[in-house]
């Protein structure tokens, strides 16, 4: 998986101002399970997932979402969005080898 | 008991023989009693306590997760209030799509704080939490996670002022989609 990370944000193509749209994010990730060994323990090792979304919107926090092993690999989520102004929309998956992963998408209004 | 400890470690501290036998000797009381001496001695909770975020969380029954979750709050039923896509039939656990909408408000005196994802035949109940402000908008989101094994699916709606709202959905799930605990 060589684009581990890559972050893709779909808007709406028509946005106006007041809208709730729903934004439609995946990110590329492995979302490892659990493994166990012969006797059926789980074998302790730091898995590697993401447990983190944070949705910013213009820099203020619009949404935080904790995630477990238990989320499909490659996530998707399909959350809603107030929009009153235009802006910058940013997505940031914390996983928990350390890394953040960012999405940035512009919201115009038309 | 407590209170035999305590006049231990005291009179451990008044008797002035504070050499090395006698304070480790006072340390492991008051740790064994406290129950943290077993909690520190096993390596695998040690790498947790430090913050190792991908440890693997000890496994957990549904109950166990409510009352950690919600402690004893009740879970009203709330199928006019959310709405729950998920398939009856899952062919692959590792990947089933759930859908939740909402006409609760995120906005005003009493709104959505938080919505969690719970199914109760998972090694660890708890999916995901989602937590909403009033700039989301609309208290709804659509994701898709794991199942272990057919079960039943819950869609808890946490209000601001405590109120839970559940909809519980069964699922049936043809392939394991993750890791079962050792007795299903």
């Amino acid at each position: 998986m060589a684009e581990v990370g890559r972050v893709s944000i779909r808007l709406p193509s028509s946005i106006k101002q007041g809208d709730v749209i729903r934004v439609r994010t995946l990110v590329i990730h492995p979302m490892e399970i659990v493994q166990r060994d012969k006797a059926n323990k789980i074998i302790p090792k730091n898995y590697l997932f993401i447990h983190t979304m944070t949705v910013a919107y213009n820099g203020k926090e619009v949404m935080r979402t904790e995630l477990t092993q238990a989320v499909s690999q490659n996530p998707s989520f399909t959350f809603p969005l107030k929009v009153d102004k235009p802006g910058k929309l940013t997505v940031s998956f914390s996983d928990t080898g350390g890394k953040v992963y960012q999405g940035q998408s512009d919201v115009h209004f038309s | 008991m407590r209170g035999s400890i305590v006049s231990r470690v005291q009179s451990v501290a008044y008797s002035s023989v504070l050499n090395r036998r006698n304070f480790l000797r006072a340390l492991v009381t008051v740790l064994g009693g406290a129950g943290l001496l077993k909690e520190l001695l096993i390596p695998g909770n040690i790498k947790a306590q430090v913050g190792a975020l991908g440890m693997p969380q000890p496994d957990e029954l549904i109950d166990a997760t409510l009352k950690r979750l919600f402690g004893n709050r009740v879970l009203q039923r709330g199928d006019d209030k959310l709405k729950v896509e998920l398939p009856q039939i899952a062919e692959d656990g590792g990947s089933v799509a759930v859908a939740i909408d909402s006409s609760l408000p995120v906005s005003g005196a009493v709104q959505v704080s938080h919505i969690y994802i719970i199914s109760d035949k998972n090694r660890r109940p708890m999916l995901a939490k989602f937590s909403f402000t009033p700039e989301s908008g609309r208290a709804s989101v659509a994701t898709s996670v794991r199942l272990a094994t057919s079960t039943d699916v819950r869609v808890v709606a946490e209000m601001s002022d405590g109120t839970l709202y559940a909809v519980s959905k069964h699922v049936r799930v043809t392939i394991s989609g993750c890791d079962l605990p050792p007795q299903g």
